[in-house]
């Protein structure tokens, strides 16, 4: 893949993005990544919620004289994030002529993504059923928390409650500890984004090699239980509640999360063997725990947690990160954003990259994850503003003419503003 | 979808990312053939085992991660030559073997693409092949710490804490599957090789819900443990947990109807403002009414389509009738372990496509037969 020549596996197709939140989103920017012209569908009444739920004045602290949801629309750093690189397009779907233009897109396309509830598609009228009539080989995938089937089809799910279904969330939680925790994040988003992607990269090969499309049913519950996959084949064979682990790893030890110098520092170490653990001691100290062999550091591990404590609390996590680092020991400083975005690793490699958007201005934005050493990908399109591109659309991809789009404009079947209702 | 059944993959893996992406190549139908090395790949000394008897042929992370591959052990120090054949001979190699041991051997990109012009080779590392941390030592708790996951999560006042299993691991084992289908689409219009490098803390920080509202806004998200707001978060329920999903106005107007208490009309509670300024409030009610119910209850409510999630685990999962109606559970007859339940893939639902256990170490060692 190269970003600078346009050698990129989906360069060609075209995907219809009626997504939102994060998932969804975050899959057709991906789609983007790879080399595909995404056109983001959006309803005036019905935008994708990132653009408004969030306040962002709860960010910059001005909460004196709060934004309105229209003038957030543009702003919104999580929709802007997750969008970057898409053409937009505001169409009222529920109106009979929007839903054709729904309909002409996906007829102009090669993927069609979404991850509304199950249900919202066919209440509209552009299921895969609907559009399959008059695109046959359309690739359809649907996103969602549950799956299209019942029972649980209609149950509600974003990226974060669906943890708990998942079973993730009953294993999470500190050393021993009866109460669970959940990810920090919407961690099902990612990963179900990232399940759906595969699914539809290996729908495109069969298309390619057959002419066939087909619809796709991701459950972003199903691919965060994929990923503790483990668990379920341990209760398979073992029927055993298993405790909480905590920062504790099956077969390395010690490791843990450490209390650096300075208010809420943190480092994070691994021992992965002898040698590590050898080096770690030549480092830190903990002599009395010098000829302990991984037994007896399992065996012993909260008394060598204090001692390797007390050598890190005296330190700044970065300064523990390179000691160890510079005998082999695997060691980082838990970084929060503020660090993450000047981290040199990240920097050198092109993690971040800077673009500007029509409204906020500079904004820096994260390149693709497959863009990095010598294949460093240039940000050349911001997320759409609400309606951004409807013009350039309607009347070069679809053909139309000027005064029929102005018409459908007049008509409120096209918009530029979000409508907004309620606070 | 046995889309990739024309290929053949070697997975040279230490760790579960590799592995993770061998075994969606093995559910994508193509014919994976994990190295290992002779004492086995450290999956298989991870426990839990059948029975709690360590064993490398029971380990659930082996079983889990490795199925439906076939395994070779292989000594690199001795049998190189055999094993950059048996690379030569794939269309695809996956590893996240340091480049020190890769380099030396024969298996560098460089000397592999030289010989095999038509090799993808897709390699996992921690931090990637470039930048000041390419030689850094890494762990999944150590690249969830420097990929930026781990501070935000855990309890306010209490360390940052991991989420359970290999969770860095596992978006890189994605991720690099993604980026692995992606080049065998270049390579199918081309026919020329390719190279993909990805490192795990990348692939964390790409992941990061935040960043955008961090980097622009200036907001540093932190640890928030089990409630974000009243209206977004976990609350205990008679017999477990429930998440309540309420923070926009049409969600918070659902949860009310499903709640059923007039005090929740009040004007403290009229706004998302308010909401949140009566926030401790607004807690203390709602706990009230989520521990007056049960799991079942709630579980009831959940399908109606109210915004509320119930915890579930391992058991009632495996026999729950929604994954039964998307065929994702697998039931799979392995020689050491038995039968054994293993997931299908997250795109496998209602497929038909057969799950094969993991294999047992070296059961495909004739693979090596001729190759030096």
């Amino acid at each position: 893949m190269d970003w600078k020549s346009g050698r990129l596996p989906l360069a060609g197709l075209r995907v219809v993005d009626w997504s939102l939140y994060w998932a969804g989103p975050y899959l057709g920017m991906m789609l983007h990544d790879l080399g595909a012209e995404v056109i983001k569908v959006e309803a005036p009444a019905h935008c994708d919620p990132m653009r408004t739920v969030i306040d962002v004045n709860r960010y910059s602290g001005d909460t004196g004289k709060p934004l309105t949801a229209e003038q957030r629309a543009n702003i919104s750093q999580h929709f802007n994030e997750w969008n970057r690189g898409k053409l937009g397009i505001g169409v009222e779907l529920a109106d009979p002529r929007g839903r054709q233009i729904f309909l002409d897109l996906v007829t102009q396309s090669h993927i069609v993504i979404e991850n509304h509830r199950p249900g919202a598609k066919d209440k509209l009228g552009i299921a895969y059923s609907d559009v399959v009539e008059t695109k046959p080989d359309i690739i359809y995938a649907s996103l969602s928390g549950f799956g299209q089937t019942l029972p649980e089809r209609d149950a509600m799910a974003l990226g974060s409650p669906v943890e708990l279904p998942s079973g993730l969330f009953l294993r999470n939680g500190y050393l021993d500890d009866d109460t669970p925790a959940k990810t920090g994040f919407s961690y099902g988003d990612p990963v179900g984004a990232l399940a759906a992607l595969s699914a539809v990269l290996l729908a495109v090969r069969q298309w390619r090699k057959s002419g066939e499309g087909r619809y796709l049913d991701i459950a972003m519950r199903d691919a965060l239980s994929f990923g503790i996959g483990t668990a379920f084949t341990d209760w398979s064979m073992n029927g055993a509640a298993r405790s909480r682990t905590g920062n504790r790893h099956p077969v390395y030890a010690p490791q843990g999360v450490y209390r650096a110098k300075g208010d809420d520092q943190w480092v994070a170490i691994s021992v992965r063997d002898d040698r590590d653990w050898q080096a770690l001691v030549g480092v830190v100290g903990a002599h009395d725990w010098q000829n302990a062999d991984i037994e007896s550091r399992r065996d012993n591990h909260d008394e060598i947690d204090a001692a390797i404590e007390a050598w890190t609390s005296e330190r700044e996590a970065r300064d523990i990160e390179g000691e160890l680092q510079a005998v082999g020991v695997p060691a980082g400083a838990v970084l929060d954003f503020a660090q993450l975005k000047v981290d040199p690793q990240m920097t050198a490699r092109g993690a971040f990259a800077e673009i500007e958007h029509p409204v906020f201005g500079v904004e820096l934005r994260a390149t693709s994850q497959w863009a990095r050493g010598d294949r460093p990908q240039p940000l050349e399109r911001p997320a759409p503003c609400f309606g951004q591109h409807n013009r350039e659309i309607l009347t070069g991809l679809l053909g139309m003419d000027a005064w029929v789009v102005d018409d459908l404009e007049r008509e409120g079947v096209i918009a530029d503003r979000i409508k907004v209702s309620g606070d | 979808m046995d889309v990739l059944s024309d290929l053949k993959v070697v997975e040279l893996s230490r760790t579960a990312a590799a592995a993770f992406a061998g075994r969606l190549c093995a559910d994508a139908g193509a014919e994976v053939v994990l190295l290992e090395p002779p004492g086995g790949h450290p999956l298989r000394h991870e426990g839990p085992f059948r029975d709690d008897l360590p064993d490398p042929e029971t380990s659930a992370a082996h079983l889990h991660a490795n199925a439906g591959k076939r395994s070779v052990t292989i000594d690199l120090e001795t049998q190189a030559a055999a094993a950059v054949r048996l690379v030569a001979g794939a269309d695809i190699l996956l590893t996240d073997v340091p480049r020190d041991v890769l380099d030396p051997v024969g298996l560098s990109w460089a000397d592999l693409s030289a010989r095999a012009p038509t090799l993808l080779m897709t390699r996992i590392t921690p931090f990637g092949d470039t930048g000041p941390y390419a030689r850094y030592a890494g762990s999944n708790l150590v690249c969830l710490a420097l990929g930026g996951q781990l501070k935000i999560t855990g309890d306010p006042g209490r360390p940052p804490l991991t989420n359970f299993g290999s969770q860095a691991e596992y978006q890189a084992g994605l991720s690099a599957f993604a980026g692995t289908v992606a080049n065998v689409l270049l390579r199918d219009a081309s026919g020329e090789g390719e190279y993909l490098e990805l490192s795990v803390q990348d692939v964390v920080a790409t992941n990061l819900e935040q960043r955008g509202t961090s980097f622009n806004l200036g907001l540093v998200a932190n640890r928030a443990g089990l409630t974000v707001s009243a209206t977004y978060g976990v609350y205990p329920c008679r017999d477990g947990w429930v998440y309540l999903t309420a923070f926009a106005p049409a969600l918070w107007d659902r949860l009310k109807s499903v709640v059923k208490l007039e005090v929740l009309d009040d004007e403290r509670f009229s706004s998302q403002a308010s909401r949140l300024e009566n926030n401790d409030e607004l807690q203390a009610i709602l706990t009230e009414w989520t521990l007056s119910k049960s799991s079942e209850e709630l579980r009831e409510f959940a399908r109606q389509g109210y915004p509320l999630t119930v915890a579930e685990d391992e058991e009632s999962l495996l026999a729950c009738e929604q994954w039964e109606r998307r065929g994702y559970v697998r039931n799979v007859d392995h020689p050491a372990a038995g039968n054994v339940s293993v997931l299908g893939s997250p795109w496998l639902a209602g497929e038909a496509t057969d799950i094969k256990p993991a294999p047992m170490l070296g059961d495909s060692n004739d693979l090596l037969e001729g190759l030096g």
